[in-house]
């Protein structure tokens, strides 16, 4: 661990030559070879790209899956708590409607990468479907305070759960720089993509706490078993 | 020699069979664009001689045979077939490797070709996924052309309980390769029924086309045309059912919200 995060000069010096074509879908192989014959050229001390290991690969498929898994399930949490909430608090319709299309753009953002990268989609995803749309309509006519009580308890494990990514990610990135090898940009976008959304969600627990989640009743019960639940779906959704 | 009839049957009753249970074993491990690939599933030496002993399949099936005889043309003793511990199914494997990889530039080729034609230009781009499907399977189907006559013995190794498994997981490559260069975009539920149709009207029409003798294969192409718009059929009846009932439980809650209740 010589470093936490990755320095902007790293990025700014390496030259953006090796930008593969992205015109077709599986030419791998070939726009590698062409990057590695451009960077043969003119930088013969340029740094190569590691394959990834079936290890990294497994990694990477399973952390995009319950990503998607994950915002999936926040849409539909904040669909269902949006017409009893704001039924009874007419001010909170400005708030859920923000939170609501971040949370769409995280999903839209998982889906193309899931795509891109073709990984499996979860299987058990008409479950979450339905857990989170009952979860989050039975929170809303809980009340005010238990649905915010609920964004906090999912808003803290997805936290955790994005920063555990990240600082996968980033020891990957570490071992592969003390090798001499270079980290490919869809990589790095990921992880910024990662960092982005982890603030966002982290700025949703903040909203949450501000408006009383914490005078939910019994607030320990609630956001205790929600937070299990989350870890449960976390853990599944990892590997189917 | 050819297998017995019942036999054959029975592979490609476990190759459907296995289209259920296949999610189970399913491993889609992220695809990276601007890494390179890791290493192929053949070494150099075996990549030497499949290559070889695939020409001589048609003349003599998928048999230890051609693998010597394979082995012979790439310089090779005889012996060192060793290598591949499967035998003849290591070569079935190259065989649908390989077709299986060949998909790429040919779909490449065929919808660019579309979007060149002159008439109601870029056909290719707004061709309808369904085609696109059919159009790519029929092509991997035609792969199969020179060593149709020999494929009924191959479908019998494939089968054999302890190839089921690897036969399975390339036949549902296949389908997600015909899925991703047909540009499906879809990752819902709906990514595991198109798969599993696309395989299942494959494997049908794979074993049709052993016994097909009409010139171009013109009746395998027709049976999976039927097929896969059989399965579109029976998917767009579920999704009206499933959109119609979607429909009545929101308007029913929001009647009952209508009605002053706090839901």
């Amino acid at each position: 661990m010589r470093k936490s995060h990755q320095s902007p000069l790293h990025d700014f010096l390496v030259p953006a030559l090796v930008t593969p074509s992205r015109r077709f879908l599986s030419t791998t192989s070939r726009n590698n070879a062409n990057a590695a014959s451009v960077a043969d050229a003119s930088a013969p001390q340029k740094p190569k790209r590691k394959p990834l290991t079936q290890e990294q690969r497994d990694f990477l498929s399973s952390a995009l899956r319950v990503n998607q898994a994950g915002e999936l399930a926040a849409t539909l949490i904040y669909t269902a708590q949006t017409p009893p909430l704001v039924n009874a608090h007419p001010h909170l319709r400005p708030l859920l409607s923000h939170m609501y299309d971040q949370e769409a753009g995280h999903l839209r953002t998982f889906n193309a990468l899931i795509a891109k990268h073709r990984v499996r989609p979860t299987a058990l995803y008409p479950v979450w479907s339905a857990a989170a749309t009952a979860l989050g309509w039975g929170t809303a006519v809980l009340g005010r305070e238990a649905a915010m009580a609920c964004t906090e308890a999912v808003e803290t494990e997805i936290g955790d759960h994005y920063n555990e990514q990240i600082r996968t990610l980033l020891e990957m990135f570490e071992r592969w720089e003390a090798e001499g090898y270079e980290v490919g940009d869809d990589l790095r976008d990921l992880t910024n993509t990662l960092r982005r959304i982890r603030d966002e969600e982290l700025e949703h627990l903040d909203h949450a706490v501000e408006h009383d989640a914490k005078q939910a009743r019994p607030y320990w019960l609630l956001t205790g078993v929600i937070r299990a639940g989350c870890r449960g779906a976390i853990w599944a959704s990892e590997r189917v | 020699m050819a297998p017995s009839r019942a036999f054959t049957r029975l592979a490609a009753h476990r190759r459907v069979l296995g289209v259920v249970g296949r999610q189970y074993q399913l491993q889609r491990p992220y695809y990276s664009y601007d890494h390179p690939p890791p290493p192929g599933p053949f070494n150099q030496t075996e990549h030497a001689i499949l290559s070889a002993a695939y020409t001589h399949v048609p003349e003599h099936g998928f048999t230890q045979h051609a693998l010597s005889l394979g082995a012979r043309d790439a310089g090779y003793l005889d012996i060192s077939t060793a290598v591949l511990p499967d035998g003849p199914f290591s070569l079935i494997q190259y065989h649908l490797i390989t077709k299986r990889q060949a998909l790429a530039p040919k779909s490449r080729a065929i919808f660019n070709a579309l979007d060149a034609a002159p008439g109601d230009g870029a056909k290719g781009q707004t061709m309808k996924i369904d085609d696109r499907v059919e159009r790519l399977a029929w092509e991997r189907l035609l792969s199969n052309a020179d060593v149709i006559h020999r494929w009924q013995q191959a479908l019998a190794v494939m089968a054999q309980p302890s190839h089921v498994p690897a036969s399975l997981r390339e036949l549902a490559l296949l389908a997600d390769e015909i899925y991703h260069l047909s540009g499906d975009g879809a990752v819902d539920p709906s990514w595991y029924t198109k798969r599993g149709t696309v395989s299942t009207a494959y494997v049908g029409a794979e074993l049709f086309m052993t016994n097909d003798r009409s010139p171009g294969f013109a009746q395998t192409r027709e049976f999976l045309q039927r097929r896969l718009e059989e399965s579109s059929k029976v998917g767009n009846a579920l999704g009206g059912v499933a959109q119609w009932m979607e429909f009545t439980a929101v308007a029913g809650v929001n009647i009952l919200r209508s009605k002053g209740m706090r839901i």
